[in-house]
């Protein structure tokens, strides 16, 4: 027997969503102006890192000449214009999107499924992604160069034709999810049909390496590494714009996903749409995660790892406080993972994957450690 | 509380199939040693009459092998007859020895190695040890293998080397940078398998793979050793990359294939790679024609390169191209570096020590070598505008501006195989030759581009 959840009529008067969850029910803190202290102190620190970034690199540049070539001026060697304009301050403006981007969809994604090991790409999309990029990257050789096979010819256009590739792979894999998570009852179903998803894409991948040429094989694991330095300012025109309505509709999102934490039937009751909810969350996620993936090829362990940092050092779960919390860490963390990746001075550069792991991971578990409760975390 | 009767039962089924369990596996064997012939420590034997002096004792660590066997059968037996030391003028290329006589040195026509580093060769009346030193990038272990010429007996002493009769009468070959010595020397009708035809340009063994005259094996782990038994190759010549897993070499040595490492593509000077094609004539006895045909190669090779070296001006070079923010380039001590030297440019990374690539950031490449002449780009691209599709930044390079981007497929198959990779090997003087037109056309000014282009605008 269906127990109809009570929706709001205009007879009764509408229950105000964000009145239920109360600050002092997710937060210890009585005092919110500490809350607030934090969020100025990622600010400054992210004011910091960006600064720093344009400062470090592989190239040995004097803070000074930094500043003039912002302001307009000429320094000490005419490459250093290009250097910071063309390559430090694009890359830097697309680690703090990208990072940015990738907390808010692992936030979305974690409080959707009320599963602290989500991440953005738990339904499938860095898979679809990866599956564009191999079509195109590995079937490279295998036609000539005068050819008009339509793959082939994404694939000449280098940097554009892989991103164009990818975000195809991320929409068809957001459309088929959107698709699904509209018929399915349950968030957990859908968890599981996006694994599935991710091990039929990543089986099909793996076939295609089998087959290839190993300089192919070596762009497509170059490309996995994940990078920033390769969006220019034209791809960043296409970039940005759709990270910053990501992040608006994720920031419109906030209720709902305050809601959420309650759990799916108390959601329910508050009148809250499930389905719409799912929806409007799985979109923007798509949107965030897939255009990053395109951009800069898959980047882990931030969508997982900054929402709980956030948790932690805010002592919340009130998305009102983790969202901007999760946008300001997550792009420090971009940051300073980009800059160490660089390896000032020495010319050389190491996978940026790589290196957020291993700077990131030991830092996140001695936070979490030291939290007693990470259920609390999720309102259970 | 104790159960009754099943507790006891349960407890000795329990130990007999823990016991039984371990000593199964043991009995299937132990999956990770891999069959490799390792050095021996070279007993001598008689070589008064050789030119080659035999070196003594390899040191080298020894692995895990299990033996093969090394006593090949002679396919007539031998018998010494007179007593005067008879000589023959050229090696035997065909066939094998009926009249064995101890006192004939059987290869009057000898390899001597100038360039390649990778691999030696001793000589003895009638048999032949080639010792590959470099089988891979780090490698701990040589390989040793001993040629006997058909008809004569083994010799004694060399349990751990890999013995086999020479000439070979069939070949099958793994890397497409075997095929031009194998065209070069005649020897095509000897070929039964090659690895893969997709990325072949050599168009006779193409179309020896079309008439079903030459079978596909695959390669690496995907190496079907099946296929391979069914053709019954007398040898086997692969390249090895020191990872078991990946490598296709101790798993066809397991099914007791003649099996033998080629390193050339762990040299890193062009000639020397090139003169790994004495190696490949060793195992049919042409030595003598490599020899002549290499010569050939060199000379024309040197003759160009010290005209190069030393002519000016020198314009700057750049080679490759950045992939998402990395640019790998080549190394000083690269091959592709050494050949930039060797053509007279001023490559910006002539002194670095690495015989790789080099990661660089597209930054540190930008800040150093924005302003060089030439480019080798050496990646896909059809013309300019891939090139400023690829990423719009390349558009600030001088070379971009100067129309004086270059790259390295002129001679690519329909599959994507690019033949420099192929005859490119065997033929470096031809590469150079391409390369000095680049730089310094006066030099080459009847030379027309094998492997280069000039990258244009597209119409």
């Amino acid at each position: 027997m269906k127990i109809t959840p009570t929706i709001s009529t205009p007879a009764q008067p509408k229950v105000e969503i964000a009145e239920l969850v109360s600050e002092e029910e997710v937060n210890p803190w009585p005092a919110t102006g500490l809350r607030r202290l934090w969020l100025i102190g990622f600010a400054v620190l992210l004011l910091a890192a960006f600064a720093l970034s344009l400062i470090l690199g592989s190239v040995n540049i004097p803070p000074g000449d930094v500043l003039t070539v912002l302001l307009g001026g000429t320094p000490g060697r005419s490459t250093w214009t290009d250097i910071v304009l063309k390559f430090r301050l694009p890359k830097a403006l697309t680690a703090m999107l990208a990072g940015a981007g990738l907390s808010v969809s692992g936030l979305q994604m974690q409080t959707l499924f009320s599963n602290p090991l989500a991440d953005p790409f738990v339904l499938g999309i860095s898979s679809g992604a990866s599956l564009g990029v191999a079509l195109v990257v590995l079937s490279a050789g295998a036609v000539g160069l005068s050819s008009l096979s339509f793959l082939a010819g994404l694939s000449l256009l280098g940097n554009i034709g892989i991103v164009a590739a990818s975000s195809l792979g991320s929409a068809l894999t957001l459309v088929l999810v959107l698709f699904v998570s509209q018929r399915v009852q349950s968030a957990v179903t859908l968890l599981i049909l996006g694994i599935m998803f991710g091990y039929v894409t990543g089986a099909i991948v793996s076939i295609l390496l089998y087959f290839s040429l190993a300089d192919r094989i070596q762009a497509y694991v170059a490309w996995g590494f994940g990078s920033f330095g390769g969006v220019t300012w034209s791809q960043l025109q296409i970039f940005a714009p759709v990270i910053i309505s990501g992040l608006v509709i994720s920031y419109l999102l906030i209720k709902w996903l305050n809601v959420l934490l309650l759990g799916d039937n108390y959601a329910r009751s508050l009148g809250l749409e499930l389905k719409q909810a799912r929806f409007w969350i799985v979109l923007s996620t798509a949107l965030l995660a897939g255009s990053v993936t395109a951009f800069c090829g898959p980047i882990g362990f931030l969508g997982i790892a900054v929402p709980h940092l956030c948790r932690a050092l805010l002592r919340s779960s009130d998305h009102r406080i983790l969202m901007p919390g999760v946008i300001l860490v997550g792009a420090i963390v971009a940051l300073l993972a980009d800059i160490v990746a660089q390896l000032p001075g020495s010319g050389v550069i190491l996978p940026i994957n790589a290196v957020m792991a291993l700077l990131g991971a030991p830092i996140v578990s001695w936070v979490i450690l030291r939290q007693r409760n990470l259920k609390a975390a999720f309102g259970r | 509380m104790r159960n009754n009767s099943t507790n006891p039962r349960r407890f000795w089924s329990l130990l007999l199939l823990s016991l039984l369990c371990p000593t199964l596996l043991l009995a299937c064997g132990d999956p990770t040693a891999t069959i490799v012939p390792a050095t021996s420590s070279l007993s001598t034997t008689s070589a008064t009459t050789t030119t080659v002096p035999p070196t003594t004792g390899i040191a080298a660590p020894t692995t895990t092998t299990v033996a093969t066997s090394t006593v090949v059968p002679a396919t007539a037996t031998p018998i010494p007859t007179t007593t005067a030391a008879s000589s023959i003028s050229t090696n035997l290329t065909d066939g094998c020895v009926t009249n064995y006589d101890p006192n004939t040195d059987y290869f009057p026509q000898k390899a001597t190695l100038k360039y390649a580093n990778g691999f030696k060769v001793e000589y003895f009346k009638n048999y032949k040890v080639i010792t590959v030193l470099t089988p891979w990038r780090d490698a701990k272990e040589t390989f040793q293998y001993v040629l006997v010429q058909c008809g004569t007996p083994a010799p004694k002493g060399f349990d751990k080397a890999l013995s086999l009769n020479v000439p070979s009468k069939s070949l099958i070959s793994m890397s497409t940078t075997y095929l031009p010595y194998l065209d070069n020397l005649g020897l095509l009708d000897k070929l039964v398998g090659v690895d893969s035809a997709q990325y072949v340009s050599n168009p006779t063994v193409k179309k020896l793979v079309a008439d079903k005259k030459v079978a596909e094996v695959g390669n690496g782990a995907k190496v079907n050793v099946e296929k391979v038994l069914d053709l019954k190759p007398d040898l086997i010549m692969t390249y090895g990359l020191g990872d078991p897993q990946n490598d296709a070499h101790p798993k066809l040595l397991e099914a007791g294939l003649k099996v033998v490492l080629n390193g050339d593509y762990m040299d890193s000077t062009p000639l020397g790679r090139a003169e790994w094609g004495k190696f490949l004539a060793l195992f049919f006895n042409r030595e003598g024609q490599a020899q002549k045909q290499f010569d050939e190669v060199a000379t024309r090779y040197e003759t160009l390169a010290s005209k190069a070296r030393v002519a000016t001006p020198k314009p700057t070079v750049l080679a490759n191209a950045a992939y998402k923010g990395t640019w790998y380039m080549p190394g000083g001590n690269s091959y592709s570096g050494k050949t930039l030297v060797d053509a007279g440019g001023a490559y910006y990374w002539a002194d670095d020590k690495s015989s790789g690539s080099l990661p660089l950031t597209f930054e540190a490449v930008f800040d150093k070598a924005s302003q060089a002449d030439i480019w080798l780009y050496q990646d896909y691209a059809g013309s300019l505008e891939d090139i400023k599709a690829a990423d719009e930044r390349y558009s600030s390079f001088a070379a971009f501006k100067n129309n004086k981007i270059y790259n390295n497929d002129l001679k690519v198959n329909e599959n994507g195989g690019n033949d420099i990779y192929e005859s490119g090997v065997a033929n470096p003087d031809v590469v150079l030759a391409d390369l000095v037109k680049i730089f310094h056309p006066e030099l080459a000014a009847d030379h027309q581009f094998v492997y280069y282009r000039l990258l244009a605008p597209k119409k």
